[in-house]
């Protein structure tokens, strides 16, 4: 550092993964807002199975704080319960494939509270839950059923693809009046036994600030067509584009961060300046956020050069086989080849 | 020139450890008690932070698997 060749060392900049940004965010809307609190399985103690309520049993003690027996049945309603009484309760369904046990809480109840009663009555809690496989957990801890929550009227999705979208639109989530289903996948969370994406692991502000719920990011710029993904998916566009640019093809890549709403407006912007457009995700193919994103281009009628695409889960249960699983699942390579083939001269054919 | 080691007497010994991802690249600057990386314990995380501020050199790779006392980075 002392050395004569070295040049003036400017603050370094304080990275957190995805995890501790989250928790980071908790904790200080926790602080600012007496009416804040979490609940979930193995979140006090543990602090989360995937690192999202770290040290905060630590600062806040277990009133508010609470590790809930294992039924999202009981605590998920009781939190939808909190939220109309005027508490901010956050809760985390461990992974989102139990939703099964608690969904009436969550879409008959939290979802509609605000409709039902005539904007008097809000229901401002968070849902926070995993996402996504590519670990070897089967078919009932690898799902990411994005659509199948951005399909219900009345609830907020979210995903994150890295640590400063994180924290932003987790202080955002809590604060807004109505539901927010924060989703974040496993494969981002910076925990070792998940594998972790460097790129997630970002510069992430000490101070409180928001990212909005509702809107959509460039993270890349390019004129030869759009790469729309969520979440996971966003780094491998990253990665496709990175090895497009050196096949002479310009990839822009667009973070949908929102499910629910969907920003539509970025992708048809896009999509104008490019006329290519290949949506990529890890949920399910049919009804899926790709067929969301594929008609709302289409709709506004905008001329396209090749035909658009998706690539999605197929309509299988997730294998548990490594082998089988990686085979399946969405990854730079198949984006690669696809965009290889929508470049081709004969694609409209 | 600083040693950065993996702590001692946060786990049971014995209990498998790896570093789970570094927060930093290497030759990147860092502050002193800076977080560097995370260390994965039995589904516990620990921090490993930086003894000083300067220059990082990674000398453990992520997803390795580290013993209490190990030199993992040095500050420069």
């Amino acid at each position: 550092m002392s050395s004569p060749d070295a040049p003036t060392v400017i603050a370094p900049a304080r990275r957190l993964t995805i995890a501790r940004a989250i928790a980071e965010a908790i904790g200080q809307e926790m602080e600012r807002d007496a009416t804040v609190l979490v609940m979930g399985e193995d979140i006090a103690k543990l602090g989360g199975v995937f690192g999202t309520t770290t040290g905060l049993l630590d600062k806040f003690g277990p009133e508010r704080v609470r590790d809930t027996p294992i039924s999202e049945t009981a605590f998920i309603g009781a939190a939808t319960g909190l939220a109309a009484a005027g508490m901010r309760p956050i809760v985390e369904l461990m992974f989102v494939d139990f939703f099964g046990v608690c969904m009436d809480a969550i879409y008959n109840l939290a979802a509609k509270q605000c409709y039902f009663s005539g904007g008097q009555v809000t229901c401002p809690m968070v849902l926070m839950t995993s996402v996504g496989g590519g670990y070897g957990d089967a078919g009932q801890h690898s799902q990411t059923l994005y659509a199948t929550f951005g399909h219900l009227p009345g609830l907020k999705v979210v995903i994150p693809s890295n640590a400063h979208d994180a924290k932003g639109l987790m202080l955002a989530a809590i604060r807004d009046p109505n539901p927010v289903v924060f989703m974040y996948h496993k494969a981002l969370q910076g925990m070792g036994w998940l594998g972790t994406v460097q790129r997630s692991i970002t510069d992430v502000p000490d101070a409180d600030y928001l990212v909005p719920l509702d809107k959509a990011k460039v993270v890349r710029e390019g004129k030869d067509l759009t790469l729309v993904g969520l979440g996971l998916s966003v780094h491998q566009a990253l990665d496709a584009a990175e090895r497009l640019s050196g096949e002479g093809v310009s990839a822009e890549v667009i973070d949908l961060v929102s499910i629910a709403p969907l920003d539509r407006q970025a992708v048809r912007a896009s999509v104008r300046k490019t006329g290519r457009l290949l949506a990529i995700d890890d949920d399910y193919l049919s009804y899926g956020v790709g067929a969301e994103i594929l008609a709302s281009v289409c709709e506004a009628g905008i001329a396209l050069r090749s035909a658009p695409q998706r690539i999605a889960f197929p309509d299988i249960p997730v294998p548990f086989t490594p082998v089988m699983e990686h085979f399946v699942l969405p990854n730079a390579d198949k984006i690669v080849a696809a965009v290889r083939h929508m470049m081709e001269p004969s694609a409209n054919d | 020139m600083t040693d950065v080691t993996i702590p001692t007497g946060l786990w049971n010994e014995g209990d498998e450890a790896a570093i789970s991802a570094w927060l930093y690249s290497n030759g990147d600057s860092v502050a002193e008690n800076a977080v560097l990386a995370e260390i994965m314990v039995e589904k516990s995380s620990f921090e490993l932070l930086s003894p000083a501020a300067g220059r990082l050199t990674i000398l453990v790779a992520a997803e390795e698997a580290v013993r209490p006392g190990q030199l993992a980075a040095r500050i420069d």
